[in-house]
């Protein structure tokens, strides 16, 4: 690969003025004012706050896919006060769960197939989706206190069959959304819980730390998701460190591909090697560091640094990853000390103070400077 | 007409590219009608996608506009689809 022209340009341009328009399929669908750049942010940020849903909702859509578009803003902020208003059937510290099915259309969410408490039926992959929800929701609160996506009880909402053959699986800023694959590469993408995980906690991401999705924090903001998906894994199968396979993206491969997973946090750039697919162009250290523009600037590539550091830390601390290791990186993405434009370096920096914070000045600080040296990145 | 399709970035962050050649194609001219919409609405610097979204590059006679999931016109998601289907 080589260093590429193309430069993230951040600007809203969907609209340029408080009109009636279509909105994206991201905003829900159907047609709806839509609040530009030219509506005050405080006239927004108060709208959104309004006790009619009428005029919060747009306003709030408004804000929320503005986030995205400006990725330097940050949501938390912005929502702050709406996220704290009580949501209706939910109950804080239970999951708030719905499945959609967009029938391999491309509106979202499409039709709600399954709601919170409701029995399975008989679609495998709404299954999947509903349990795996319940699994990342597990986690965050019980080994981080967090409840949910935004801390606050956010109904996790997710649409399975999107498009036809589509070879992916996002979250749009408000939804988790997955492809069925296309059988020949890729398929389903419910099928690895690790995948599941790494959707959601891109919406954690997006509620604390806000990473730019370009360059280096987005590579930090692609390796969290895939930490803490591989670690929603682990912990579903009650693994050690030791015992983990650290692969993202197991079973999702179609038989005829060469190669085991997606992406290895324990041996970044091996996961696959296959005639049609290609080799796993991840690095483990910043000796092979990727310059590109493709990709947001390599996000999936490059994350596979910051994945070998989470990795060697947690099999030199042994045991539950979930616990120290987890802990350490959870402190660092709501801590609210990192920029959102965090360099691998800041990052690193960040878990190191975080170790010693929570942890003190031992084996775990210790451990953490190690793993980051290991991979080439400085700790100042 | 040469119309050629690069998708970029998405979940397993793999690459694809395609292209097609209408030039004596029975179906050229309805190939033209969709080129037409589809870069009508493109953009000419590249959007900020969401977090796995697949960035698409579509370039028509040496002309590049972007596009993003999940926010492409039907025109774009069928011209994208029918390259990355269709051309080598």
């Amino acid at each position: 690969m080589v260093a590429g022209g193309d430069s993230a340009v951040t600007h809203c341009d969907d609209c340029s003025m408080p009109t009636t328009q279509p909105t994206s399929p991201a905003a829900g669908g159907g047609t709806e004012p839509v609040f530009c750049a030219i509506v005050p942010p405080h006239v927004l940020d108060k709208l959104a706050r309004h006790g009619d849903p009428v005029l919060s909702g747009p306003a709030r859509r408004t804000i929320q896919r503005d986030a995205i578009e400006r990725t330097q803003r940050n949501l938390a902020t912005v929502m702050g006060a709406a996220a704290v208003a009580p949501r209706a059937g939910a109950e804080p510290g239970k999951p708030h769960r719905t499945v959609y099915d967009a029938r391999h259309g491309t509106d979202l969410p499409g039709r709600k197939v399954r709601a919170e408490g409701q029995e399975p039926g008989k679609d495998a992959t709404v299954n999947r989706a509903y349990t795996g929800l319940g699994a990342t929701f597990e986690l965050f609160l019980t080994a981080y206190g967090r409840d949910s996506i935004d801390g606050t009880g956010m109904p996790l909402d997710a649409t399975v069959h999107y498009d036809r053959e589509y070879n992916n699986a996002f979250w749009n800023g408000e939804q988790m959304v997955f492809g069925d694959g296309d059988g020949e590469i890729f398929l389903d993408f419910t099928l690895p819980i690790d995948v599941i995980g790494h959707e959601l906690t891109h919406g954690v991401t997006q509620y604390t730390a806000n990473l730019t999705y370009y360059g280096q924090p987005g590579a930090l903001n692609e390796s969290v998701s895939d930490v803490f998906g591989s670690l929603i894994k682990q912990y579903t199968l009650g693994q050690t460190a030791a015992e983990a396979d650290w692969l993202i993206g197991a079973g999702l491969l179609a038989p005829r591909v060469t190669g085991e997973a997606l992406r290895s946090m324990k041996a970044p750039g091996t996961a696959y090697d296959d005639d049609v697919l290609g080799k796993d162009p991840q690095p483990a250290t910043m000796d092979d560091y990727v310059r590109t523009g493709r990709d947001n600037g390599g996000v999936h590539i490059n994350s596979g640094i910051p994945n070998h550091a989470f990795y060697l830390l947690a099999t030199e601390l042994g045991g539950h990853a979930w616990e120290r290791a987890g802990q350490i990186w959870y402190d660092v993405l709501t801590s609210g000390a990192l920029k959102e434009d965090a360099l691998f370096t800041d990052f690193a920096t960040a878990t190191v103070r975080a170790a010693r914070e929570r942890y003190g000045d031992g084996d775990e600080r210790e451990a953490v400077a190690k793993a980051w040296e290991q991979v080439g990145v400085r700790t100042l | 007409m040469r119309i050629q399709v690069r998708r970029t970035g998405g979940f397993a962050g793999i690459e694809r590219f395609a292209e097609v050649e209408t030039t004596g194609r029975a179906d050229a001219s309805e190939w033209h009608t969709l080129v037409e919409r589809a870069l009508a609405d493109g953009r000419g610097t590249p959007p900020v996608g969401v977090p796995d979204g697949f960035s698409y590059q579509i370039t028509v006679d040496g002309k590049t506009v972007y596009a993003a999931d999940p926010r492409l016109t039907d025109e774009q998601r069928r011209l994208i689809s029918r390259v990355l289907r269709e051309g080598a």
